[in-house]
């Protein structure tokens, strides 16, 4: 396979440099809008949709990046773009199931959800599935990052007389230090302010490679019948070849990825939290689903499709054989002119960086939501006072962030074997989401699901995924869809099949037998030695999951190990664990989502229909924090005292940077002036003699 | 070349299972009461969802169809720039509605 070293010019080394300093001069601009760990971690929950919706582009476009769909449109053409369009099936789940009540619910984390759903045991586990899958992703990050500028740079450099290799792992390094330095100081607000930008830049710089790769095949005609007619179809064939076919992706893309990526990616649920409602998330979602991502489709994956179509007719410029994970390199480096091809490289690099920096940032709120404090609890160590507290946590925030960025190098190694950086993500997504995928998706759909059936999901399920991981040819082929098994990296994608199958039997079928579980566990509860038949029972569920994880034995004392564990779990869990459906359930499933919205409220909400009005504010001094508008105004937003208000910068082109959150207070008669109280004015950044715009939330 | 597995065979799979999935997400939410039809901001909502689905199910034809040299590319993307006209107009109408009550 033939691969580049050195591509580019010293022009482009100085637009790339220059690029990076301006966009890290931009993302530091907006970390002083960082106040706490509320601002660091999600903004302040006040951006716009239009924000919101162009700050995951870069962070869905870096992820999903130019690097693998570049190599798969080099590989398979056109069906490249199967995975940017298919992710609309599970919306209606998403906008009216989850989102909701993670706003409403105010949790900062996944886990802390699963702590009030079903159990502080439950959260311990889904912390650790959640930071398998959040440092797994940073790999998946780093090794895209390496693989896209090791084309750049030379095969070794000499220093004080030593010639050094540059190796993938020395330049994922390098990497990582950059990246951990701009997360440690920026915050989620210098973070969605640097996707903002990159995200419109991304779009741009992509779509200018379009343009300059069939300006350069001489137009879209002579571009289009190049390519031949399995290469223009927009799916991949249904099961072949194994690395790459549409029945595997479909599972590991469509089902386990689009819920992954909508339900358990803590980067992208920080982005909707940071919505100023859950109308606007709603909005950010459809948008970005809808029209971005097929627009983000052909932006990512052209530079193959182009290089194909240049492999075709001029073999000598792009040999068919070029490496597909650095064809984006090459077909940038042919078709832009010198300090083109860099803009386009530090857009792409850049992109990367904030996928990356989206992930560390999220993994470092995982930390300190559902680690640190849950520690500090356990230790009953004080908690200082509001800003001392939050000055402390900053600081162990940004320690973690360094932490997961050491991580993240590290899982690399887990991926770097892979042909290519898009099986290793398939890979990844196929192993990793399922157990927590069904465990939140039933948790928020089915009020009968409880803290033993998810406990049993995360145990026995994954007991039965490292089974198919080890015996692939007998327990995954059964559902291969007639795809051949490659022996080096078995069922990449169909494996997701196989993974949410296992998990949803094991979790419905926990679920529907709980009054069995009770039953049985009331009449041990009644026995005398009751605590060492559990403690037993529980040394023996520890035993059989070990002698699955070590691969004990033969496959069928192994299949017979899992099965212990899927019936012992859930009796142990029914007895050490306290769980109450009523109280479980209350606001955090989609049908109890109007109790939710009463919680967020603090009493019944208002869902009459108004409008937003235009004000001037005034200050005031009152302890108490509300915000007191005209009668005339409360009568045009359809608003009461007490309901919640939201209040912004006439501007809209901010998206809400400077906005507040508050309260309705008594009305007044003084038409178009608004009282504030400083803390509201200070949270709002709102500037004095600008005009307002406030609207009911609810 | 009998193209049936790398064309309609996976449209078929992925709008047949997605299909399901799809109507299975709005009845479901439509149950819970989450997704409330009373309210005239859901009816915007139910618009998109449907209209995201049929927005879907057209590319990926007209795709297929203009890969299959059917039909020309170029009347897949005046297609779709027409439905997005379609889209943005009606949902415009939406806002106008729940504005003015």
């Amino acid at each position: 396979m033939q691969t580049f070293h050195s591509i580019g010019t010293t022009a482009d080394w100085i637009v790339m440099v220059v690029y990076f300093l301006a966009i890290m001069l931009f993302g530091s601009y907006f970390s002083r809008y960082t106040k706490n760990t509320s601002d660091f971690f999600f903004g302040g929950r006040r951006f716009s949709w239009w924000l919101i919706t162009m700050s995951i582009v870069a962070t869905g476009v870096g992820s999903h990046s130019f690097v693998k769909y570049s190599a798969k449109g080099f590989e398979h053409g056109i069906s490249s773009t199967m995975t940017y369009l298919n992710d609309w099936f599970f919306i209606a789940f998403f906008m009216f199931g989850w989102l909701p009540i993670i706003v409403y619910s105010k949790v900062r984390s996944i886990p802390e959800y699963f702590e009030k759903r079903f159990s502080p045991s439950s959260r311990f586990l889904a912390t650790i599935l959640l930071l398998l899958y959040m440092i797994g992703y940073i790999g998946i990050g780093f090794l895209t990052l390496g693989k896209a500028v090791i084309p750049m740079l030379p095969e070794a450099f000499t220093l004080l007389g030593m010639t050094i290799p540059i190796t993938l792992m020395g330049a994922i390094i390098v990497i990582a230090i950059i990246t951990g330095i701009y997360i440690t100081y920026g915050g989620q607000t210098a973070v969605i302010f640097t996707d903002l930008l990159q995200g419109f830049i991304l779009l741009f710089a992509g779509l200018l490679l379009f343009f300059f790769g069939i300006t350069y095949l001489g137009g879209f005609d002579v571009f289009w019948n190049l390519l031949p007619t399995e290469w223009k179809l927009p799916m991949a064939d249904f099961n072949q070849p194994s690395s790459f076919n549409f029945v595997g992706i479909f599972w590991q893309d469509a089902i386990a990825g689009s819920i992954g990526f909508l339900f358990m990616n803590q980067g992208l649920i920080m982005r909707f939290m940071a919505c100023k409602n859950v109308n606007e998330g709603r909005k950010a979602a459809a948008i970005n689903i809808l029209f971005v991502l097929p627009i983000s489709a052909i932006v990512v994956g052209n530079a193959g499709w182009i290089g194909k179509a240049i492999s075709i007719t001029a073999p000598d410029v792009i040999s068919p054989s070029v490496s597909p994970d650095q064809i984006f390199v090459v077909v940038a480096n042919i078709i832009a002119s010198p300090g083109m091809f860099g803009f386009i490289m530090a857009a792409l690099t850049a992109a990367l960086m904030s996928t990356v920096d989206t992930l560390i940032n999220a993994t470092a709120a995982i930390y300190i939501n559902d680690v640190h404090r849950p520690i500090q609890h356990l230790l009953k160590k004080s908690i200082p006072p509001g800003a001392e507290n939050d000055r402390k946590e900053l600081i162990a925030a940004r320690y973690a962030s360094i932490v997961v960025t050491i991580l993240g190098v590290l899982a690399v190694l887990a991926f770097k074997n892979f042909p290519t950086v898009y099986e290793a993500h398939g890979f990844f997504h196929s192993t990793l989401t399922p157990p927590l995928v069904v465990g939140i998706f039933l948790g928020v759909f089915w009020k009968r699901f409880t803290a033993s059936a998810v406990i049993t999901t995360f145990v026995g399920g994954v007991a039965l995924m490292i089974l198919g991981a080890r015996f692939p040819g007998i327990l995954i082929s059964p559902f291969d869809h007639g795809i051949e098994m490659n022996v080096a990296h078995p069922y990449s994608y169909i494996r997701a099949l196989y993974n949410t199958l296992v998990c949803s039997g094991v979790a419905v079928g926990a679920a529907l037998t709980t009054r069995w579980q009770i039953s049985l566990i009331s009449k041990i509860r009644a026995k005398a030695n009751a605590k060492i038949i559990m403690n037993i029972m529980l040394g023996v569920v520890v035993a059989l999951f070990a002698a699955v994880l070590f691969g004990v034995s033969g496959i069928s004392l192994q299949v017979i190990a899992a099965f212990g564990v899927i019936v012992l779990v859930p009796l142990t869990v029914t007895y050490f664990v306290h769980y109450d459906e009523e109280v479980n359930t209350f606001g955090l499933t989609a049908s109890s989502i109007s109790e939710a919205r009463r919680q967020f409220k603090g009493s019944e909400p208002n869902d009459a229909e108004g409008v937003p009005v235009l004000v001037h504010w005034k200050l005031t001094e009152s302890e108490e924090s509300f915000m007191r508008f005209s009668n005339h105004e409360m009568s045009e937003m359809g608003a009461n005292p007490g309901d919640l208000v939201y209040i912004s910068d006439k501007r809209q082109w901010l998206g809400g940077l400077k906005s507040a959150h508050s309260v309705f207070g008594e009305p007044h008669d003084e038409v178009g002036i608004v009282y504030l109280t400083p803390d509201i004015i200070e949270t709002g950044l709102l500037a004095e003699g600008r005009e307002l715009r406030a609207e009911k939330e609810m | 070349m009998d193209l049936f597995s790398h064309s309609w065979l996976p449209f078929f799979y992925l709008y047949g299972l997605g299909g399901i999935l799809f109507v299975a997400g709005i009845t479901i939410t439509l149950k819970a009461g989450s997704f409330d039809l009373k309210r005239s901001s859901h009816k915007k909502w139910m618009w998109i969802l449907l209209f995201g689905f049929v927005w879907y199910i057209t590319m990926h034809a007209l795709m297929t169809w203009a890969a299959l040299g059917l039909i020309s590319p170029y009347t897949v993307l005046y297609t779709l720039l027409a439905m997005v006209a379609v889209f943005i107009f009606v949902t415009l109408r939406f806002k106008k509605i729940v504005g003015a009550r």
